[in-house]
């Protein structure tokens, strides 16, 4: 690893100011689990690690039915997967981050971390498409929100400024029913083929799938052909084509394009017939 | 390069210390506390050989920072046996041959150590997912989970 500076700023002001001097000389540093891994390999080179765990503004997850649920940025997965208000309103959103890594990954690694690397397999990112949550923004010029979709742009681009923290991520609260089904080459501990997020709210359905293009997607065009229909074989077939002219995977170490297409309509089938 | 002052609790007893921040906490813990329980196997988070336990929770030491042991309540392997009187978890380790090189065996036992805190009664299967974060490249994991369950048990009798 190479040299750097440490700073553990105490509040949003400071780390503001900090990140305000240092600009892209600095990285931001939560569970560390993508970070120090990054350092490690020298694929980052930063002057300055700024660590916001000691701000306490960060930490917590808060859930009313009126505002929805606000997870910090601080929260980990785990405490997002044990979380009794996750668990009962939010069970795919635990389940997602449940899915993350190994236990000790799990202790350690955010979920707003997992949405700041932008990656398109992100676990937990595929609840947050489907729900539409916002992303909390505070830079030099205040406060501002983002909608998920638009926070990420590309494969580890997002719109974020570089004097720019997140504080947290807002879901809106839906009564709905979901499923979250992560596929890899191991049932622990693995990157996913593909992961997604399907919702039935209401007759309608909302269907997000991670590892399919460059970002994490909404699948609109399937979710405009399932609004109101039947749950039945004829469905679901026309459904499965529809959802592959809306993703675009590609053959990488861990999957060939083929077999994410198809475990791609697999996943969509089981999920509809468990929603009905 | 600006060196860290941590101070944090090491095994119960209280440490201060300066650290490289570039350095993690795993290379602070052997080499310059000379603890070698802790081991490093991938130095990514894949392989678990380097886990201890920080206020309570089973993590990587290959991917802490040094400066973040700043205030933390920390626990090795060499922490466990009081008076030379091993742990349970260390014994069933040790009645079941759960291991042959070693090299794992103190990363599965903080795991170990850790979730039997938070769940008492584990199923198999909730043990498998508990340690899946653990490799092993010798014993074939049977005699571990062997071992996690045998402990369970006895300690359910109590
Ligand atoms: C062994 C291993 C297994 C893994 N398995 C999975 C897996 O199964 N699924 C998966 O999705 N991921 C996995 N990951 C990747 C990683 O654990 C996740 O992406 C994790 O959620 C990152 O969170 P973190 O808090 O550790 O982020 P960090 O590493 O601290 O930060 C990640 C990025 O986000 C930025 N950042 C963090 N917080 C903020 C903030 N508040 N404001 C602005 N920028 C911020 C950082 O600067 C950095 O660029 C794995 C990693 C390892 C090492
Ligand atoms: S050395 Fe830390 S997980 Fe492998
Ligand atoms: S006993 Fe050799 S790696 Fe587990």
């Amino acid at each position: 690893m190479r040299e750097f500076e440490y700073v553990a700023p105490k509040t949003v002001k400071e780390a503001l100011n900090l990140l305000a001097t240092y600009k892209e000389k600095a990285t931001i540093l939560a569970g560390g689990t993508d970070v120090v891994v990054r350092l490690r390999d020298e694929i980052i080179d930063p002057e300055f690690i700024i660590d916001i765990k000691h701000i306490d503004e960060l930490n917590g997850i808060k859930f009313d039915k009126k505002e929805g649920l606000f997870v910090g940025a601080n929260a980990t997965m785990h405490e997002i997967q044990n979380d009794k208000n996750v668990k009962e309103f939010y069970p795919f959103y635990a389940d997602a981050c449940g899915h993350v890594g190994s236990k000790q990954v799990r202790n350690k690694a955010t979920s707003v971390g997992n949405l700041c690397t932008a990656s398109p397999l992100g676990d937990s990112l595929t609840p947050m498409y489907c729900l539409d949550a916002t992303v909390v923004i505070e830079g030099p010029k205040g406060k501002r929100e983002a909608p998920v979709r638009e926070f990420i742009t590309f494969v580890r681009k997002t719109v974020l400024e570089r004097d720019e923290l997140v504080l947290g991520v807002k879901f809106p609260y839906v009564e709905c029913k979901g499923i979250y089904t992560k596929n890899a080459r191991r049932h622990e501990v693995d990157l996913s083929n593909i992961v997604a997020t399907i919702l039935k709210v209401g007759d309608e359905y909302r269907i997000a799938y991670g590892s399919v293009a460059p970002t994490p997607i909404r699948l609109v065009k399937t979710e405009e052909f399932l609004k109101g229909k039947k749950i039945d074989d004829k469905v679901i077939e026309e459904a499965k084509k529809i959802l592959t002219t809306e993703i675009s995977p590609i053959s990488d170490l861990r999957a060939t394009k083929e077999y994410r297409v198809s475990v791609s309509q697999s996943i969509l089938e089981n999920s509809l017939k468990a929603l009905g | 390069m600006k060196k860290i002052n941590v101070k944090f609790t090491l095994n119960g007893e209280l440490i201060e210390l300066e650290v490289q921040p570039n350095h993690t906490a795993l290379r602070v813990i052997r080499e310059q506390l000379d603890l070698t329980g802790a081991k490093e196997g991938c130095g990514a988070g894949e392989c678990g050989a380097c886990t201890i336990i920080v206020d309570g929770l089973a993590v990587n030491s290959c991917l802490m920072l040094a400066p973040e042991l700043d205030g933390k309540n920390v626990l090795t392997v060499e922490g466990l046996a009081k008076g030379g009187k091993l742990t349970d978890i260390q014994q069933a380790f040790i009645d079941h041959v759960a291991l042959q090189c070693g090299y794992c065996t103190p990363g599965f036992i903080m795991s170990t150590t850790a979730f039997l805190e938070e769940n008492k009664k584990p199923t198999r299967e909730e043990i498998e997912v508990a340690l899946a974060g653990n490799l092993c490249r010798c014993t074939g994991y049977k005699r571990i989970i062997e071992a996690v369950e045998d402990v369970v048990n006895k300690r359910g009798g109590k």
